[in-house]
C-alpha cells in the first residue's frame, strides 16, 4: 500500500458522492410528483404505466449504459451535447436508474393511503402546497425507503457509469470504476481499499436513514 | 333562529355514480339547514346518505343543481371512518387551523379548548393512531369544531361505538352543539341515533327523498310503506276504507278479515295501506270470552332482549307486530299460544295510499 495515492481516492469519493447525490435529488425531483399522480389517480392506461415504472425497477443498469451512450455517443442523436464521458452524462444514467425505484415506492406508499384519503385532506381545508406537505408527511417511510433504495442502487453501480463515464482518471472515475478498474490491473490492495472506503460511504448513508426510519416510527 | 337564508341549501341536486344499468342515482330537489336546527338523514346503506353529505361539504361535483352556502359559513365534514394523521393528537386536531393560516400560540389554545369539550386534553401529547375507536370519534369531533363551523356534517358519527360509548358521546355531541349554536346535519341508518339528536329526520330511500319532516310527523305519519319500514312503523297492512268520509271515525277492513278504525281520512273504497307502530299496539290478558273492541288475539311468537320483548300477534289471521317491556306484567308471563285482548287508539292508526 506504499504510495498509495490517497488524494487521488479522496477526489474519487468526493466525486461518487458528487455524481450519485445529484442523480438522486433529480430522480425524486422527476420521480416524486409522477409517483404521487400514479397513486392518486384512476385512468384508463394507468396499469400500463405501473407495469412500466416497476419493470423498471428491475432495469438492468448495464442495459441503461448501453441506452444513454447510444444516445449521448458523438454519433448519437444527442452527441452535439457533447455529454459523454462527463459527470453529467453519469448522473444521466444514475437519473434512468434511480427514478422508476423513486416512482415505484412512491406509487405504492401512495395507493397504500386510505380510499377517501385526499377527501378527507381537502374537507380539512388543506389545500395546495399545504395539502401536499401533509400527503408527503403521511409517506415518509415509504419516501426514505425509496430513498434508501435509490441510493443503494445507484452508489453499487458499475457498468453504466462506466459505460457513459469512460472512468477517465481525474474527470470520471468513480469508486466502484476504481474498484473494477484495480482488479483488472492485478492491484488487488488498492481494489480492497477503494471498495472498503465504497462499503463505509454505503453503510454511512443507508445506515442513517434506516436509523431516521426507525425512530420515526415510534 | 330559524328564519332569514339557510345557512346550506341543497337545490336540484342531480349526483350519478357508474354508468348504464347498475349507475347509481341520487336525486334531491331541495333541502335546507338553517342556523341552530339539527337535520338526520336516515336511510339504508346504499340509500346515498354519504354521498348527500359529501356533496352537501362541496366535495363532490354535481351533475346538476347546485349547493348553496352562505357567505363566510364554514362546514366542517366528519367522516365515518375519520383519516388519524401520523403524529400527536393535538397535531391532528391543529391541522384545520393550519390549512386557515394561524398562528402556532392560536393554534394550540383552541386545539386545546376543542380537546377540553370532547374529555381528551389528557390525550393530546399521546400518539393519534393509538387511540381506541372512541377516542378516535373524539378526535375527530374535536378536530371538526376546532374551527368554530356554522354547520356540521356528521356520517354516522357513532358507528362502531358500544352503547356506553355511543351514549357518552352522544351526550357530549349535544352539549357542544347547543353551546356553540351550530347547525347539524347528521347521516345514519339508526333510527334511534336520529330521534336523539334531530329535530328534522330526512328519509332517504335509494337515492331519492322519501320524506322530510320533523319527528313526530316522519314517526307518525310516514309517507309510504317502504319510509314506515325504515322508522320502524313495522306494522304495514293492506286493505279497503269501508266507510268514511263525513262526521266519526274512517273504517278500513283488513286483508284476511277484521276492521280497524282510524281518525284518518280516506275516500270509500280506496285501497290503502294501514300503517301502526308496534308501541301502539296495546295488549291486555283475556280471560274468559268477554267482548272487545278489537277482538282478540293469539301469540305467535314472542322474543325478549332483556328491555323490550317483541311479541307477534295472530289477530284473525293478520299478523301483528307489538313491544312490551321485558320482565313486567305480560312482557314477563306472556308465552306462546295465550290469548290476548287488543286495543289500538283511532288516532294512532295512519293511512298511507295503496296503489
Amino acid at each position: 500500500m506504499t504510495g498509495f495515492p490517497w488524494g487521488a481516492v479522496f477526489e474519487v469519493a468526493l466525486r461518487t458522492l458528487a455524481v450519485c447525490g445529484s442523480a438522486l435529488i433529480i430522480a425524486l425531483v422527476l420521480g416524486l410528483p409522477v409517483g404521487i399522480w400514479l397513486g392518486r389517480r384512476r385512468f384508463p392506461g394507468r396499469s400500463l404505466l405501473v407495469a412500466i415504472a416497476n419493470t423498471g425497477m428491475g432495469l438492468p443498469p448495464v442495459v441503461v449504459g448501453l441506452g444513454v451512450f447510444l444516445l449521448l455517443a458523438r454519433s448519437g442523436p444527442l452527441g452535439p451535447w457533447r455529454l459523454i464521458f462527463t459527470p453529467e452524462a453519469m448522473v444521466v444514467a444514475q437519473v434512468v436508474i434511480a427514478w422508476p425505484l423513486i416512482v415505484g415506492i412512491t406509487l405504492a406508499a401512495v395507493g397504500a393511503l386510505p380510499a377517501d384519503f385526499h377527501l378527507q385532506v381537502r374537507a380539512l381545508g388543506l389545500r395546495g402546497s399545504r395539502a401536499l406537505w401533509v400527503l408527503l408527511r403521511e409517506i415518509r417511510m415509504g419516501l426514505l425507503a425509496a430513498v434508501i433504495v435509490a441510493l443503494g442502487g445507484i452508489l453499487s453501480e458499475v457498468g453504466a457509469v462506466w459505460m457513459v463515464g469512460g472512468n477517465i482518471e481525474g474527470q470520471t472515475r468513480v469508486l466502484t470504476t476504481g474498484v473494477m478498474m484495480y482488479v483488472q490491473m492485478g492491484r488487488y490492495e488498492d481494489a480492497i481499499a477503494l471498495a472498503a472506503i465504497l462499503m463505509g460511504l454505503t453503510f454511512v448513508l443507508t445506515g442513517s436513514l434506516t436509523a431516521i426510519q426507525q425512530t420515526r416510527r415510534a | 333562529m330559524s328564519e332569514g337564508a339557510p345557512l346550506l341549501a341543497v337545490r336540484g341536486l342531480e349526483l350519478v355514480y357508474g354508468a348504464g344499468p347498475d349507475a347509481f342515482r341520487l336525486s334531491i330537489p331541495s333541502l335546507e339547514l338553517r342556523a341552530q336546527q339539527a337535520l338526520a338523514v336516515l336511510g339504508p346503506n346504499g340509500a346515498g346518505k354519504t354521498t348527500l353529505l359529501r356533496a352537501m361539504a362541496g366535495l363532490l361535483e354535481p351533475r346538476a343543481g347546485q349547493v348553496v352556502r352562505g357567505a363566510d359559513r364554514d362546514v366542517a365534514l366528519v367522516f365515518q371512518r375519520p383519516l388519524v394523521f401520523r403524529g400527536s393528537v393535538a397535531y391532528n386536531v391543529e391541522l384545520p387551523l393550519w390549512a386557515r393560516g394561524l398562528s402556532g400560540s392560536r393554534r394550540s389554545e383552541r386545539a386545546h379548548a376543542s380537546l377540553q369539550a370532547f374529555g381528551i386534553a389528557h390525550l393530546a401529547r399521546r400518539n393519534a393512531t393509538t387511540l381506541s375507536g372512541g377516542e378516535l370519534r373524539r378526535l375527530a369531533l374535536a378536530r371538526a369544531f376546532v374551527t368554530r363551523p356554522d354547520v356540521l356534517l356528521l356520517d354516522e358519527p357513532f358507528d362502531d361505538l358500544d352503547a356506553a360509548g355511543r351514549e357518552s358521546l352522544s351526550l357530549d355531541l349535544r352539549r357542544v352543539v347547543d353551546e356553540q349554536g351550530v347547525a347539524v346535519a347528521m347521516v345514519t341508518h339508526d333510527l334511534r341515533q336520529a330521534l336523539l339528536l334531530a329535530d328534522r329526520i330526512a328519509v332517504l330511500l335509494g337515492g331519492r327523498m322519501a320524506q322530510l319532516g320533523s319527528r313526530d310527523e316522519i314517526l307518525r305519519e310516514p309517507a309510504d310503506p317502504a319510509v314506515a319500514g325504515v322508522v320502524g312503523m313495522t306494522n304495514v297492512l293492506p286493505g279497503v276504507v269501508r266507510s268514511g268520509g263525513a262526521a266519526g271515525l274512517t273504517r278500513v277492513r283488513l286483508e284476511g278479515g277484521p276492521e280497524i278504525a282510524c281518525t284518518a281520512r280516506a275516500a270509500l273504497e280506496a285501497p290503502v295501506w294501514v300503517g301502526v307502530r308496534p308501541e301502539n299496539v296495546k295488549l291486555q290478558a283475556a280471560h274468559g270470552d268477554e267482548e272487545t273492541r278489537l277482538g282478540r288475539a293469539v301469540v305467535t311468537r314472542i322474543l325478549s332482549d332483556g328491555i323490550l320483548a317483541n311479541a307477534l300477534l295472530d289477530w284473525d289471521g293478520v299478523e301483528l307486530r307489538t313491544h312490551l317491556v321485558a320482565g313486567r306484567g305480560l312482557g314477563h308471563t306472556l308465552k306462546r299460544g295465550d290469548p290476548v285482548r287488543l286495543s289500538i287508539r283511532p288516532e294512532d292508526v295512519h293511512l298511507m295510499p295503496r296503489t
